[in-house]
């Protein structure tokens, strides 16, 4: 009984295909067709929750020790299970013929109800069922799809229910897939109970940008996903800025700045002199109206200083980048034109690190955006996004996407940190499993926008490179390929320092991905205005600013 | 939506003592192991670590902020900061190409030692795939010259003729009238110093002696250049220029290596000399000392093998003494002018950098960019940097000592310095002649000095047995 699961889900065949031999991934999504298979006594199938009775799962049967007492989970299965008008008889089987049993596994629907366990047991000397983490593995990923699935149509009960399951499963799980799972369940609680986080509410300060900041540095420090961001971005960068002597780079995800030091540093020591360089940095409102922005701006300052290239910054509080007007970035270079003697015009880089995807949640932003980006005429625009469809059309393929996707970046994160090496210290390894705790928090974040919320505030809708390729397109942009030097570099500063084995650099067509074993996860591009939307452009502006 | 704009600023941030970063955000103390420091050439150049020579490479500020980067992003791989060293590799692989200028491509080598040495180390795995394509991209072709191509290699510029021209000259005037010469040559240039002596000793008035040489071929150690021929060819080569110069000679060779203080050498030398008393024997050393092992290298299986506490374990030591034994006639000593031996690699790093630009700088002025024989003389030089930043223990053979230290040992072994004669000078002089302006000779005390725009580069030396 095994679903084709290939028409769920969007970008690269949503749901991972059968592979028995899948065996790299450590919580491996791959159903082996044996289990499918086998033991149809022992299954017990969710018909009653779904239309094609194919999401079969077994409940985990609890060890059960000699003394009797109830088992490893402790509380019983929510009682609709039991209950369920559609079960009894089929359940009443199963456990009537747990002492003749055919395999050890089949043993386990005992753990339905106490009753039937305590009969069961001592209906005969059972042996502690030794559970297959691989095993309880694969039954965690089904009873998610069938949550999800029962979302998806509406079924709260036997979702909540399943939620509940979940939570089980996972407890017997170990590793990253126990926390990939949890933060699904609890994601999936909070839609049921319309729980979405939403800023401003009472969970305002646990929501707030500073928080998210300080875990965004956090995921950068513990995995190498961000700094391949910044290291392909300012590749592209800084070579769309050679020999110019006047460059302005736009962020639009400043944050704390980390993507810009390295890029000062090599523009300041780059043959033939530095430029004069201009910062914009754009970011959120902070919830203590602190100004963020210009304290990292200043930070940045100071550096600029000690190592000689001439820097200013601005810094632009925006709710969404769709507030941004072009005629107030375009503004800010005339308004400058008396200090630039004759160095020539402004080459201008924008930057979006993970940032172009929330403006999908609001009709027209992209376009506006993007429309934005155009009329600044940019030399370079550098856009780094999730690898994933996260944004697809209904509940259950986006549901599907990101399970897989967070689920592969868990793995990564985990795998990080067991070749820690030998000669670091307690206190370095410690640290390490702080960045990676705070890490799991910040991507446990999106899973929850992916999975709770809908509308406006599901700001997390990731698309694939292609996607983007087909919007950068329609909106005027054509690709400059990032160079062999880019990604010699990358697979470089990859090999030396990223920690697991896994980890993948790809070239794709000009653009750069990382991935984990096979999966691409995040993907660099760099973009410049094509020749026809330049010209328009320039009639626009030149319209404008009559 | 609002819009800061620029305002007075607040107060700058403090810089940390070690002057290594600025200090980040002190108003938030929830985070402040988090925020990095970015480390600050500018300001260290200003603190007078980096030494003057490096500013004579075009550009104060660039020489000394590459060096600065350089010695950060080392600390960065020693302290496995993985963030900061990807950064500062990043840096220095775009202002650093390897075809710039002498600069940038010194820079290039020290960032590709680093990457070999921050590759080994525990927090790094390489992976298969991308160390195969690095390995690629970085190894270093150690080309296998010719006699005749190692021997117009050579002649290029005044780095080893430096020593041969003292060298012969000494050994000349220490056997007028002698009948028989036992040369041991230790060298790293395959005896490419002799024909030149044979033809000294051919030209004397009283007529040639019977040479006598003896060489080791190394078993272990392989550093650049390396010849593609076996040491019994060119012997008969040699024996047969000699012949051509009616120059009778004999040529020796043992295998033996300076990883385990030229054991096998002295041994044999030692029952020769048993046999053939009254002979003179010299012992010409170029370049070759420093790769005997010093105290700093000591293997516990080596001294245990040796029956000694390894504390007083001292390769060096040893075999200038065993030299001291033997009753040479004359010792020449000469090498590079610079101290690569100390253990961390940074403080060798900043030893290294500030001496090794001498040889990019000068090959400015006498190979054309783009020549096969530029190429082969950089790679010779990336296998030092190399060999120096990413090695550790036996494998690191490059651990060159002033000339101050090997006087040092020299006089606690039983020598002293005699020193060199004005024709010797002169020989010398005339011999820097034929190459660029920038190279020049001083005499320190008894003992010559090369110098590169005013810097150190080789020594030579002279010495004999003290009563």
């Amino acid at each position: 009984m095994k679903r084709d699961h290939q028409d769920i889900g969007g970008g690269r065949g949503g749901y991972p295909a059968v592979t028995g031999a899948d065996n790299n991934h450590r919580n491996s999504f791959g159903v082996p067709a044996t289990v499918a298979i086998a033991e149809p006594s022992a299954v017990t199938t969710a018909s009653s929750l779904l239309s094609s009775g194919v999401y079969d799962f077994r409940p985990i049967p609890p060890p059960i020790p000699a003394s009797g007492s109830r088992g490893v989970y402790g509380a019983d299965l929510p009682s609709e299970m039991i209950e369920s008008p559609r079960e009894p008889k089929r359940m009443r089987t199963c456990s009537s013929s747990s002492s003749s049993s055919p395999g050890g596994i089949a043993s386990g629907v005992m753990g339905l109800s106490t009753e039937n366990a305590s009969s069961a047991k001592s209906a005969a000397g059972l042996p502690v069922v030794v559970v297959d983490t691989q095993e309880t593995g694969i039954r965690l990923v089904h009873a998610l799809l069938a949550c999800a699935e029962a979302v998806q149509q509406e079924n709260f009960k036997a979702a909540d229910a399943l939620v509940k399951q979940i939570s089980m499963l996972a407890a017997a799980q170990g590793g990253p897939m126990r926390k990939v799972a949890g933060y699904f369940a609890e994601a999936i609680a909070r839609r049921i109970y319309r729980r979405c986080p939403r800023p401003g509410s009472d969970r305002a300060a646990l929501d707030s940008p500073a928080l998210d900041d300080l875990l965004h540095v956090h995921f950068y420090e513990s995995c190498p996903y961000l700094k391949f961001a910044h290291f392909t971005a300012n590749q592209a960068i800084l070579e769309a800025f050679a020999s110019c002597r006047r460059v302005h780079v736009i962020d639009f995800g400043l944050r704390q700045g980390m993507q810009w030091p390295a890029l000062l540093q090599a523009l300041a020591l780059r043959p033939g002199g530095p430029p004069s360089f201009r910062l914009t940095g754009i970011g959120p409102p902070q919830a203590d109206h602190s100004d963020a922005l210009q304290q990292v701006g200043w930070k940045l300052a100071v550096l600029a200083k000690n190592i000689g290239i001439e820097f200013h910054f601005r810094g632009f509080v925006a709710a969404s980048l769709a507030d941004l007007e072009p005629r107030m970035l375009l503004e800010l270079e005339s308004g400058n034109k008396g200090d630039r003697g004759d160095d020539g015009e402004e080459a201008v880089a924008v930057n979006s690190v993970m940032e172009l995807h929330r403006l999908l949640a609001r009709p027209g932003a992209v376009e506006k955006v993007l429309g934005t980006v155009r009329a600044l005429r940019p030399r370079i625009v550098t856009v780094v996004e999730e690898e994933a469809n996260h944004n697809g059309r209904t509940f259950l393929e986006r549901f599907t996407e990101a399970l897989h996707y967070y689920s592969s970046m868990f793995d990564s994160l985990e795998s990080g940190e067991a070749e820690t090496a030998e000669g670091e210290t307690a206190s370095a390894a410690e640290e390490q499993q702080q960045h990676r705790a705070m890490a799991e928090a910040y991507l446990g974040r999106q899973i929850c926008n992916v999975v709770a919320c809908e509308g406006t505030e599901r700001t997390e809708r990731h698309e694939t490179l292609g996607q983007w390729r087909w919007r950068m397109a329609r909106a005027g942009f054509e690709p400059v390929h990032l160079g062999s030097n880019a990604y010699k570099q990358a697979s470089m500063l990859l090999a030396l320092y990223a920690g697991g084995e896994g980890f993948r650099v790809e070239e794709a067509d000009g653009c750069l991905t990382l991935g984990w074993h096979t999966r691409p996860l995040i993907a660099t591009s760099a973009w410049r205005v094509t020749a026809a939307a330049a010209a328009t452009a320039a009639v626009t502006a030149a319209v404008t600013t009559r | 939506m609002m819009q800061f704009t620029s305002r007075s600023a607040p107060p700058l941030p403090p810089l940390l003592p070690n002057g290594l970063g600025f200090c980040t955000d002190n108003a938030d103390a929830s985070k402040p192991s988090v925020h990095r420091s970015w480390p600050l050439p500018g300001l260290l150049a200003s603190s007078s670590s980096s030494s003057s020579s490096s500013k004579s490479l075009g550009g104060f500020n660039n020489a000394s902020c590459m060096e600065q980067l350089l010695v950060h992003c080392a600390n960065a791989i020693e302290s496995n900061d993985a963030t900061l060293a990807q950064q500062i590799l990043w840096v220095l692989n775009n202002i650093a190409p390897p075809d710039g200028d002498s600069n940038q491509r010194l820079t290039s080598a020290f960032l590709r030692a680093l990457i070999a040495r921050a590759s080994k180390t525990g927090s790094c795995k390489m992976l298969t795939a991308v160390a195969a394509r690095a390995d690629a991209d970085l190894a270093l072709h150690i080309h296998r010259f010719s006699a005749v191509d190692l021997a117009s290699f050579i002649d290029l510029t005044p780095w080893h003729r430096f020593g041969y021209a003292a060298a012969n000259a000494a050994i000349a005037e220490a056997v007028e009238g002698l009948p028989v010469v036992h040369i041991v040559d230790l060298g790293t240039t395959h005896c490419m110093q002799i024909p030149t002596l044979i033809d000294l000793l051919a030209n004397r008035p009283e007529g040639p002696p019977f040479l006598r040489l003896t060489v080791p071929s190394l078993t272990t150690t392989m550093a650049p250049p390396m010849l593609d021929m076996s040491y019994d060819e060119l012997g008969s080569r040699l024996v047969n220029f000699a012949r051509s110069r009616n120059v009778a000679m004999e040529f020796r060779v043992i295998p033996s290596d300076p990883n385990d203080a030229f054991d096998s050498l002295v041994e044999q030398i030692r029952v020769q000399r048993l046999v053939s008393e009254g002979e003179a024997m010299i012992v010409n050393c170029q370049m070759m000392l420093h790769y005997i092992p010093d105290e700093t290298v000591v293997g516990a299986a080596m001294a245990a093998a040796m029956n000694m506490n390894s504390a007083m374990l001292s390769l060096r030591t040893l075999f200038l003494k065993a030299l001291r034994s033997l009753e040479p006639a004359l010792v020449t000593v000469v090498d590079e002018d610079a101290d690569f031996t100390a253990c961390d690699v940074v403080g060798r790093l900043r030893a290294a950098f500030n001496y090794l630009w001498i040889p990019y700088d000068a090959v400015e002025t006498f190979l054309p960019k783009g020549s096969e024989q530029r190429r082969w003389y950089e790679s010779g030089v990336c296998w030092k940097i190399e060999n120096v930043i990413a090695q550790e223990g036996l494998q690191r053979v490059e651990r060159l000592e002033t000339k101050g230290r090997w006087a040092q040992r020299m006089r606690a072994a039983g020598f002293r310095s005699v020193g060199f004669s004005e024709e010797a000078a002169g020989e010398v002089k005339l011999m820097l002649d034929e190459h660029a302006a920038g190279w020049g000779m001083k005499r320190e005390e008894e003992d010559f000095m090369l110098t590169w725009k005013g810097h150190n580069v080789v020594f030579a030396t002279a010495w004999v047995p003290s009563l």
